[in-house]
């Protein structure tokens, strides 16, 4: 069968060729890389204490990429990646400590332990429409948490398993700066990657399967198995994300995933990938970068919930209202001030960047 | 002659009201038939029956001799039956361009791994998805847009573009609901001239339900008529204008009956 | 309680909680059908009643009078997030919708949290009385008894002015077909606002009957597990909902019931079997979730969605 012309409108002009960027160096790559060392560099201005604020903000990037794989992409509300970042905390833990498994075979093990999850879940409640895939995955949680986290077996207890940092090699990876750079490259990889599914085959299903679910099939997309996919996808994520959280703690307590305490740190993934922008990799990276440097400047495990649960609520309110994309639609709006008027737009995107460090810098001073 | 799709005895009731009653149609290679009736005849709910959304009660569907009564509607698409909706249904969030890659979909095969590992299998892939893409947007002319979302053009364009996407199927045959409807009156008299040349290009035998019976009588060779769900008349367009019961169901009652959903 | 508890005694504490969450999902129902918004932060909403009758108690303020006091901020709450928030944004698309549910779920948890000044614990008083009662030989506590029979009279008196009021005939005219409603001259969104207001001033009543006395003579106790967006009681909560598919209140009611019936009653059960009882709710969630419930209360719907 020929692909060529059939119902051609009159009079077209020839389309310009597509200009493909893959192996040339755009400006956004120049930024991309910039940002990349910048952001290696920049705990350093904050001591310890900022390379302490970065692993986190680099382990929950990690899981945040799964809400934007499972809700941004694919449209799917659930409530539930915290339990699977649980489940590949408590994988970690079991493989690293019962079995001596080293870090880097532990941590894909976490991921592919998550997979069995997914597929249940999935199969369950994927043909459900958004609100009731809501409740379930809040009640799949509610399970694990009952079952799962409670059985000694899996979790090493009220305590959890004793996890150690890993080691490249002769290079030890255990202290702070060193275990910063690894989450900063591992976070890095996985927003490489979850950007490239974006503008796949699969990706492009997903959205397709988001925005109209009716249309994706009359175009010959398996709504169930693209929606089984995300979710596997999201689970794995968040499971390697359990991983480096698990790593970063040092330890395993299960007690963080258990209902109702796992369902709001559900939510705040959820709100802070919203933040972020939901649709796209680099959201749950802006997401995480903005709560949880909150959360560690503002306070301690007590006012977690509180204090950074009302600001990232009130953010994520405005910015539903006003700029759904979130800050990754900000940013792009920025991007493109710049193009167009690059003095202004460069003046105003150091200005921001600047202020917001410095007034973090301050106030770790201060505290 | 031998059809390459057809349905037999397709019965369908939505609580009390019969949707349809042991229609049969059938459709042979490059052939273009025509479905017409009032509002409520069942017209679109036979395309759904025989694109797999709907579910008869009883019937067979087959296609290429074969019963696809049990395929779902990806699979009746992979199978080589394509379709457009009465009121058109796009990806809004996508741009004209991304619609079109999407609906490349079944001419891939990348999975997800090689895609986020970006492994030659999905770069491949993106290859041939954006050289269909373009020659799909070349086709209905619409460069320009290439990056625009659906909500900024016009209803007509975008019923071009839905065509685009539902060709890039390759299908074999094509349901075509009512895609007169909404589109100015210029590109309503193209449309005859259009629908020929994709079944002569293409290869393709068509479907088509159509108010507009300048662009129905004009262009198919044979037509169905229907009304409260069954066929009533079954012919040539001139056979069919002249029927009775066709005649009737347009001119005679029009209240005072239970309406199925159309 | 113990395994050998009486069999009355424990059927009254699974009536008892039943009931609180057959009065929650009342509210859940009420706003998700006037208004298509699944409450999130019911729970939440119903914690600042809470919040507000820890400082009226704390005042000297008796406990009655401090419940009476402290429903308006529930009410005002709801009210306010819907003028706000979730009427700017449209109903179309779930996601938005979801997602600001669950922000506003987070921010009353939070606000909530804060009011409380970050303890690990605070006390409640109790306001009803929590003595125990003998009748037929059971030793009962009069709060159980109470709880019950106030949550039993509160929703069938509300479903009773639903269907006669010319409010609540209002109310179910917005539920069935707002435009419909809005030609025949009701006020869409003054009666979206009432149905928010009533569903969570029952968000407060319900957690006030029961977060005060959960500790029986000591009161009650709130902990991060109580203040936190969904709470502890709001999953089985949306099961007893979906007991009336969504949109039943009277089989929202009756779904309470089989949801505290059916996890105190399992105490009961003998040994592995009782193990069950943490995970019933969630075990009653799938499988009505997988019959489809919303099939029995709304007719139709997706087909003719499909047809449009």
């Amino acid at each position: 069968m020929s692909a060529d012309v059939a119902v051609r409108r009159p009079a077209a002009e020839p389309l310009p060729a597509r200009p493909r960027a893959l192996r040339r160096l755009t400006p956004g790559h120049v930024v991309a890389l910039l940002g990349l060392l910048a952001l290696a560099a920049l705990p350093a201005a904050f001591g310890d204490f900022g390379f302490f604020v970065g692993q986190y903000v680099m382990v929950y990037a990690m899981v945040g990429l799964s809400v934007v794989v499972v809700t941004g992409y694919a449209g799917l509300i659930s409530l539930m990646p915290y339990s699977f970042a649980g489940v590949g905390a408590m994988v970690t833990g079991a493989a690293m400590a019962s079995w001596g498994w080293p870090f880097w075979l532990a941590a894909p093990l976490a991921a592919v332990a998550t997979v069995p999850v997914s597929v249940i879940v999935g199969a369950a409640s994927v043909r459900l429409r958004g609100l009731y895939l809501a409740i379930a995955t809040l009640t799949a949680a509610d399970f694990l948490g009952e079952t799962f986290f409670r059985w000694d077996a899996a979790t090493g207890g009220e305590t959890g398993w004793t996890v150690t940092r890993p080691a490249l090699g002769p290079i030890d990876l255990s202290g702070d700066p060193a275990f910063y750079l690894l989450t900063l490259v591992a976070a890095g990889l996985l927003v490489w990657m979850v950007e490239g599914l974006r503008t796949s085959r699969l990706g492009r299903a997903m959205y397709a399967v988001r925005d109209n679910e009716i249309e994706a099939q009359a175009l010959g997309i398996n709504v169930f198995k693209t929606k089984l996919v995300a979710l596997v996808i999201g689970g794995m994520l968040a499971g390697l994300g359990g991983a480096f959280l698990a790593a970063l703690l040092v330890t395993s307590a299960p007690s963080p995933f258990w209902s109702p305490v796992v369902q709001a740190t559900s939510i705040l993934f959820v709100t802070l990938v919203a933040i972020g922008g939901i649709d796209r990799a680099l959201g749950a990276f802006f997401g995480a970068l903005v709560v949880v440097v909150q959360q560690q400047i503002f306070g301690g495990a007590e006012f977690f919930f509180a204090f950074v649960g009302i600001y990232a609520a009130l953010l994520l309110i405005v910015l539903l209202r006003f700029r759904p994309g979130g800050l990754v639609q900000i940013g792009r709006m920025q991007w493109q001030l710049i193009q167009r008027r690059p003095a202004v737009g460069t003046a105003v995107a150091v200005g921001v960047i600047a202020v917001n460090v410095g007034l973090a810098w301050l106030f770790v001073g201060l505290s | 002659m031998t059809a390459i799709l057809r349905t037999r005895d397709v019965t369908l009731r939505f609580g009390g009201v019969t949707a349809l009653e042991e229609v049969d149609v059938r459709v042979g290679p490059g052939e273009i038939v025509g479905v017409l009736g009032p509002n409520g005849a069942g017209k679109s709910t036979l395309f759904n029956v025989i694109s797999g959304f709907l579910r008869p009660e009883h019937g067979r569907v087959l296609f290429l001799e074969r019963e696809i009564g049990h395929l779902l509607p990806y699979e009746r698409v992979a199978a080589g039956i394509g379709r457009t909706f009465q009121h058109v249904r796009l990806f809004r969030s996508l741009t004209v361009y991304e619609n079109l890659l999407a609906a490349q979909h079944r001419h891939l095969s990348s999975g997800s791994f090689a895609a986020m590992l970006r492994l030659p299998s999905a770069r491949r892939d993106e290859r041939e998805a954006a050289r269909r893409a373009d020659a799909a947007l070349e086709l209905i002319d619409l460069g320009p847009w290439r990056d625009a979302r659906p909500d900024e053009l016009s209803y007509g364009t975008l019923r071009f573009l839905e065509l685009a996407c539902v060709l890039s199927l390759e299908p074999t045959v094509l349901l075509l609901d009512e895609p007169s409807s909404g589109i100015a009156q210029k590109e309503a008299e193209a449309l005859g001239p259009m629908l020929e040349r994709i079944r002569d290009e293409r290869d393709c035998a068509l479907l088509l339900i159509e108010h507009d019976m300048n662009v129905l009588l004009g262009v198919s060779e044979r037509v169905y008529a229907m009304d409260l769900g069954r066929i009533i008349a079954e012919g040539t367009p001139d056979e069919v204008v002249s029927d009775d019961r066709v005649l009737e169901s347009y001119l005679g009652r029009t209240t005072g009956r239970a309406r199925a959903p159309a | 309680m113990s395994g050998g508890a009486p069999v009355v005694e424990i059927a009254l504490f699974g009536l008892s909680s039943g009931a609180v969450f057959g009065l929650l999902a009342l509210g859940l129902v009420l706003i998700y059908r006037t208004t298509g918004i699944m409450n999130f932060a019911h729970w939440a909403i119903g914690l600042l009643s809470v919040v507000a009758y820890i400082g009226l108690t704390a005042a000297g303020i008796p406990g009655w009078g401090a419940v009476i006091i402290s429903l308006p901020l529930a009410v005002a709450a709801g009210v306010g997030s819907y003028r706000l928030v979730f009427r700017k944004v449209s109903r179309a698309n779930q996601i938005i919708v979801i997602l600001i549910a669950i922000a506003v779920a987070q921010l009353f948890s939070s606000l909530a949290a804060f009011a409380l000044g970050f303890d690990a614990f605070t006390r409640l008083a109790p306001w009803l009385p929590v003595t125990q009662v003998t009748i037929a030989g059971a030793v009962l506590s009069a709060n159980e008894l109470i709880t019950a029979a106030a949550a039993v009279a509160i929703a069938f008196g509300f479903l009773v002015w639903f269907r006669l009021s010319t409010t609540g005939r209002a109310l179910r005219a917005v539920a069935q077909n707002p435009e419909a409603a809005m030609l025949a001259g009701i006020d869409e969104a003054k009666y979206s606002q009432i149905a928010w207001g009533i569903g969570s001033a029952l968000a407060g009543l319900s957690l006030l009957l029961v977060l005060p006395h959960v500790a029986g003579e000591q009161g009650g106790v709130l902990t991060a597990f109580e203040v936190s967006p969904l709470g502890t009681l709001l999953i089985p909560a949306f099961g007893a909902a979906l007991v009336g598919g969504l949109v039943n209140m009277p089989m929202a009611l009756v779904g309470g019931f089989v949801f505290g019936l059916a996890r105190e009653l399992l105490i009961l059960a003998p040994a592995p079997w009782n193990g069950l009882r943490s995970s019933i709710a969630a075990i009653l969630i799938v499988v009505l979730l997988l019959l489809r419930t919303e099939r029995f209360f709304t007719v139709r719907q997706e087909r003719e969605a499909l047809e449009a």
